[in-house]
């Protein structure tokens, strides 16, 4: 079942478009992360479903009702802000009941016994009756997410819910967000600029930029297949690497000839290679694709390594073992793990299809 | 250890840094409560010294006597009290309009209010003498609040006041159901309190000390306000009566020092909750 339908959604200000005809359907029951840098409209498509921004143009549907008009309260969501957005002269206990008291028919000790209970879940019931002020990063974010949780809305919206928490609390509520999401089965929007939340996070990604929609897919789908050369390079880390075609891979360019076609013997074609798609020799491999280069610097994480190579004027990453015996200024050959390869258009940045 | 000697020392350095300035604040309150017990002789006798020889308790009753005190002293609470209910009704819409509302001429109509402040209240006089008069209210306590029932300084500190609280805030408002008066209600208000009681001091003050504008537009006796009476007693035939006026003038006063008795600790406090957060 389609819980939300984004149909030709559009943002316009007199200046600029900020979404330019968005269609997405977000299923019932899926953790959906909008994901892209800033200025992409993310923020702006999740504060139209909000109802907090006018929608231009198009139409929105929440759980089959179109809403694009609704007012905020009338669409059956709710919002856990980056800033948390607590009422600071309000206890927690309030901050959570606040909007059901006001816009629900519940009785009181309905109200009573959702906040307890959402409060028992998210283990802050000893904090029911502070202020926010008396709050740690870490609880006030709980409470967020509990005002969100006692309303029990068809979707809950995320606006980057963790960026104000340090590194070590951000792995934790991430945790906690996910057991959340299958315990409870909700229909999650989530927005971030962090990929690595998306990829860990999200049942499908969509991925944004500039006010358009690049790309809508499972995490592991989008890393391996990206859509294009903008979606390849944002999501990853570290970042694909990108290998031109030169006109003197003679058997190169036959077996790209062959797989894609002659729209990949343009010039300004690229091919993406993941760090742990490209393999280092110390002699050349009898390959369609071998690239001579020189290693610049050696990282040694521990667990692993990443080298990086400079091959012409670009440097490439390579992921390779902790111990490998590289150092600084040797040659070396890079050879690409074929079936991994992407090849980009040089004119659209769209990854072409093989003609299998 | 240390660090408490060195607050104590801190503080206590402080301290008499303060105290001169304290005393020096003080100096005319301590001397308008003495002079107002003493006899009309003692005050202009050098070698009676500073204190009264005998308490002269009587100047109050005597003070209050000279004119209806009493009457007044209602008419001082009506003025001062309607203004500022009116001023807060006011300044909170108004301001609420000016931070968080987009309208054509926002800005023009927010440059002509803090224009307002900047003219000398004395300049409106004539013309609000004028409206005042059109409207028939003369000689009436509305005519002692109706000119004052906006307030330009009162708008612009508010509106500053509410471009302070969160948009999110405003937002999460919104999705909790609330329209502009319950957000403005609910939200707004609690969160600019230390700003309203600011505002409010400020108001009661130069509106319980006002003397030229009621002085323009009142005659009779009924509609008259404390300041007023106390022009009265300066007046007086044969000169300044001072033991009188000093005493007429405490009584004045006293209100006022309550209510910043009163205030002045929630004023601290709730300044103090806003810098904690």
């Amino acid at each position: 079942m389609t819980a939300i339908s984004l149909q030709g959604i559009s943002k316009r200000y007199p200046d600029h478009v900020a979404v330019d005809r968005l269609d997405l359907d977000v299923q019932a029951g899926e953790f959906m992360v909008l994901v892209g840098p800033s200025g992409c409209g993310k923020s702006t498509t999740l504060r139209m479903i909000a109802g907090l921004e006018d929608i231009s143009e198009g139409r929105l549907l929440i759980g089959g009702r179109d809403v694009t008009h609704a007012e905020p309260h009338e669409r059956d969501i709710a919002m856990v802000f980056q800033s948390y957005a607590l009422y600071p002269h309000m206890t927690v206990y309030m901050n959570m009941a606040f909007g059901l008291l006001r816009a629900s028919k519940l009785t009181r000790s309905e109200v009573d016994q959702r906040v307890n209970e959402a409060a028992s879940r998210l283990q802050i019931t000893e904090l029911l009756q502070r202020r926010p002020n008396e709050l740690s990063g870490g609880q006030r974010q709980r409470v967020a997410i509990g005002r969100a949780l006692v309303r029990k809305p068809k979707v809950f919206l995320f606006d980057e819910p963790l960026s104000n928490l340090d590194a070590k609390l951000r792995t934790h509520m991430r945790g906690e967000l996910e057991r959340l999401h299958a315990e409870l089965g909700i229909t999650i929007v989530y927005v971030t600029h962090d990929q690595v939340e998306a990829m860990t996070l999200g049942t499908r990604i969509a991925v944004m930029d500039r006010g358009h929609l690049r790309q809508v897919g499972a995490p592991m789908e989008v890393y391996r297949r990206p859509a294009n050369r903008f979606v390849a390079s944002f999501i990853g880390s570290p970042e694909m690497n990108f290998l031109p075609v030169s006109e003197d891979m003679a058997e190169g360019r036959a077996w790209l000839n062959h797989h894609y076609g002659a729209a990949s013997l343009q010039p300004g074609t690229v091919l993406g290679l993941r760090p742990e798609e490209l393999l280092i020799s110390s002699v050349e491999v009898a390959a369609p694709w071998s690239w001579p280069g020189v290693v610049q610097r050696v990282e040694r994480l521990g667990a692993e390594a990443y080298a990086q190579i400079r091959v012409g004027t670009a440097d490439v990453l390579v992921r390779t073992e902790a111990d490998a015996a590289l150092e600084a200024s040797k040659p070396v050959f890079l050879t690409p793990e074929l079936s991994r390869l992407r090849v980009f258009d040089g004119q659209t940045g769209a990854t072409l299809a093989t003609r299998e | 250890m240390i660090g408490t000697r060195f607050f104590f020392a801190r503080s206590r350095w402080m301290h008499w840094l303060l105290l001169p300035a304290m005393l020096l604040w003080l100096s005319p309150l301590a001397w308008m409560l003495v002079t107002s017990f003493k006899t009309r002789a003692e005050i202009f006798d050098p070698a009676a010294g500073v204190l009264p020889q005998v308490l002269q308790w009587g100047n109050y009753p005597a003070a209050l006597a000279v004119a209806p005190f009493g009457t007044y002293l209602i008419n001082s609470l009506m003025v001062t009290g309607g203004i500022l209910i009116a001023q807060l009704t006011t300044i909170t819409l108004a301001a609420y309009a000016f931070a968080r509302l987009r309208f054509p001429g926002r800005d023009l109509l927010f440059g002509l209010f803090l224009l307002q402040v900047m003219f000398p209240i004395y300049a409106t006089f004539l013309t609000n003498f004028i409206t005042v008069r059109e409207l028939g209210l003369l000689n009436s306590l509305w005519a002692l609040m109706v000119p004052f029932i906006a307030s330009g300084y009162g708008t612009f500190m508010l509106r500053q006041a509410f471009r302070q609280v969160p948009q999110d805030l405003a937002d999460a408002a919104r999705l909790d159901g609330c329209g502009h008066w319950a957000t403005l209600w609910h939200v707004y208000l609690p969160l600019v309190k230390p700003t309203l009681i600011a505002f409010g001091m400020i108001s009661v003050v130069t509106h319980w000390n006002d003397y030229m504008w009621p002085l323009l537009v009142t005659n009779s006796e009924s509609v008259r306000t404390l300041p007023i009476g106390l022009g009265l007693l300066a007046k007086a035939d044969s000169g300044a009566d001072w033991p009188r006026l000093m005493a007429a003038t405490m009584v004045v006063i006293a209100p006022l020092m309550l209510l910043f008795l009163i205030f002045q600790r929630r004023f601290v406090d709730s300044f103090m909750h806003a810098g904690l957060k």
